[in-house]
């Protein structure tokens, strides 16, 4: 079961309609992600990055190509699957504790289980005593937690995170890395991590899908398998893929 | 320090600028009413007149029956465009074949004032409450109805996004995204409505009615009696104020989280 691929991309392809011309944002991207594994999706900012992942959780349909989970064709919403949004997505008439519950909610679960089962996530992404507030209440990156929080209470087999430490500072951001690693070692979850910083995807990914500038498509991938975990930043294994994928990255200039 | 108490004074100042623009009206109205020709009836014998009221009610209806029947019907009207608008709004704002079926048969109707279905609604419904009602639902129902439709269409695909991720269903995307996401502009709709229905109901009692604001207001005109008048408008303009006030403390208390937000 192990080696299973848990998502499976073949020719992924998408196209945007921008007035009269197409704009080729993703080129056909195969990709396979198996069963537990941790996958690190990097990328120059505005490859397709955020696009890909849409479409992998069937908010948005590709031009060409197919979504398989768990070996079946995918057209749309799969209920294995949860998602951290890049613009956060949290909802401001909800309290913290009412958006972590969200996903519980639709479920139909009771108010008080939910609020019990959420309260573990709320508590470990370090937002304990602000349970009752609103968003507008918190700051960028507790509003980035509170996301987290909630795609980790779903439940979700397979967890589409999409930089989901953009916002965070420095110290909170390394934290942030230890937590979802332990949360993957004890849950054993499938994930797709997008970044587009080189450190972080070399510190927590058992692969690395490096992409190229817009239209995306796959330039190399890095497996990781073997580089022991907990990574340390300074040790010369890691610095060393780390120069290797920086020499490969396309430059962007914003 | 010297920029701070300026800054005191300026509030000092903006405090004080309601209460005079108060006494220069009343100051006018004084001047104005005390001039030759009787124009206008004076402050006092406004309130006079207002004091005979209290002794000897019009149509043996007192003064808070005659504001409760006018705000009744109001109710009565906007209650059913409510139930109707609402629902109606956030499908045609949901669902494309609803809206491209619905759409042209309600841009043609919104530009017909509801005055103008006066001598239907009394052919259909008579004159009695039935038709006021029926008026005042007419008049409410479109400023209800497109504000719900505006509502939902300016809701972020985002957050319907989370809520599609997370596994709602299309009913619960309604009941727990759409209807909160557009309760604010539902409410700027129910406050166009209230104004709207105000002015409905006036004219409809003044066409027809024994109870009534704007029955006082006839009444009034009728037996030539302008400071009975006058003080019809002046409780008008107090109820519409209040009115005003109220909804926007509902307004508050149903959106709170978005009021902080500013
Ligand atoms: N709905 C859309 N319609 C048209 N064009 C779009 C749409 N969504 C994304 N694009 C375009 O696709 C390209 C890739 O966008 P995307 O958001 O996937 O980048 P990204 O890699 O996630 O960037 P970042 O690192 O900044 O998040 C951009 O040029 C963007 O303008
Ligand atoms: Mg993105």
């Amino acid at each position: 079961m192990e080696n299973r691929n848990k998502v499976e991309l073949h020719k992924i392809s998408k196209v945007f309609l921008n007035g009269d011309s197409c704009e080729a944002a993703i080129e056909e991207v195969s990709l396979s992600v198996k069963e537990n594994e941790f996958l690190v999706l990097l990328g120059p900012g505005e490859c397709g990055k955020s696009v890909l992942l849409n479409i992998v959780a069937g908010l948005m349909e590709a031009t060409s190509g197919e979504v398989y989970i768990n070996g079946e064709l995918c057209g749309g919403i799969h209920p294995e699957v949860g998602m951290v949004f890049q613009e956060l997505g949290v909802l401001p008439w909800l309290t913290v504790r009412d958006n972590v519950a969200l996903p519980e909610k639709f479920r139909g679960m009771s108010k008080k289980d939910r609020y019990a089962h959420g309260q573990e996530f709320i508590d470990l992404v370090g937002l304990h005593g602000f349970e009752k507030y609103y968003p507008h209440q918190l700051s960028g990156g507790m509003k980035q937690r509170v996301g987290i929080a909630r795609a980790y209470a779903s439940d979700s087999d397979i967890l589409l995170m999409d930089e989901p430490f953009g916002k965070l500072d420095a110290q909170t951001r390394y934290s942030m890395q230890d937590e979802i690693l332990k949360i993957w070692n004890q849950n054993k979850k499938t994930v797709i991590f997008v970044t587009n910083n080189i450190e972080e995807a070399v510190y927590l990914g058992d692969r690395i899908i490096l992409f190229t500038a817009a239209p995306m498509s796959v330039r190399r991938i890095y497996d990781l398998k073997d580089l022991p975990r907990p990574r340390n930043y300074t040790d010369e294994k890691f610095l060393q893929i780390r120069g290797e994928i920086n020499r490969h990255m396309d430059l962007v200039i914003q | 320090m010297k920029q701070r108490l300026q800054i005191t004074r300026y509030q000092i100042l903006l405090n004080i600028l309601p209460i005079l623009s108060i006494v220069l009206f009343a100051g006018l109205w004084i001047l104005v009413s005390s001039g030759e020709g009787h124009i206008i009836p004076s402050p006092g014998e406004v309130y006079d007149r207002a004091v005979r009221l209290f002794e000897k009610p019009i149509n043996h209806v007192s003064l808070g029956g005659h504001i409760w029947a006018s705000m009744k019907r109001v109710l009565n009207g906007l209650v059913f465009a409510c139930l109707t608008g609402i629902p109606l709004g956030l499908l045609m704002g949901w669902s494309k074949t609803a809206n491209s079926l619905l759409k042209p048969l309600f841009d043609l109707i919104r530009p017909i004032p509801a005055l103008a279905w006066i001598p239907l609604m009394t052919l259909w419904f008579g004159i009695g409450e039935s038709s006021k009602i029926a008026l005042i639902y007419l008049g409410t129902l479109m400023p209800v109805l497109v504000n719900t439709y505006a509502g939902v269409k300016m809701i972020p695909q985002l957050n319907i996004d989370v809520a599609r991720v997370f596994g709602a269903s299309q009913l619960q995307i309604v009941k727990d995204i759409v209807m909160p996401s557009a309760l604010s502009a539902i409410m700027a709709g129910i406050k166009t409505a209230v104004g709207t229905g105000w002015i409905v109901v006036l004219a409809a009692e003044m066409i027809s009615a024994d109870t009534g604001l704007g029955f006082m207001i006839i009444r009034g005109s009728n037996v030539a009696d302008l400071a009975l008048v006058i003080f019809a408008m002046l409780i008008i303009g107090l109820v519409g104020a209040f009115l005003s006030v109220l909804l926007t403390f509902a307004e508050r208390k149903l959106c709170s989280w978005k009021i902080e937000i500013k």
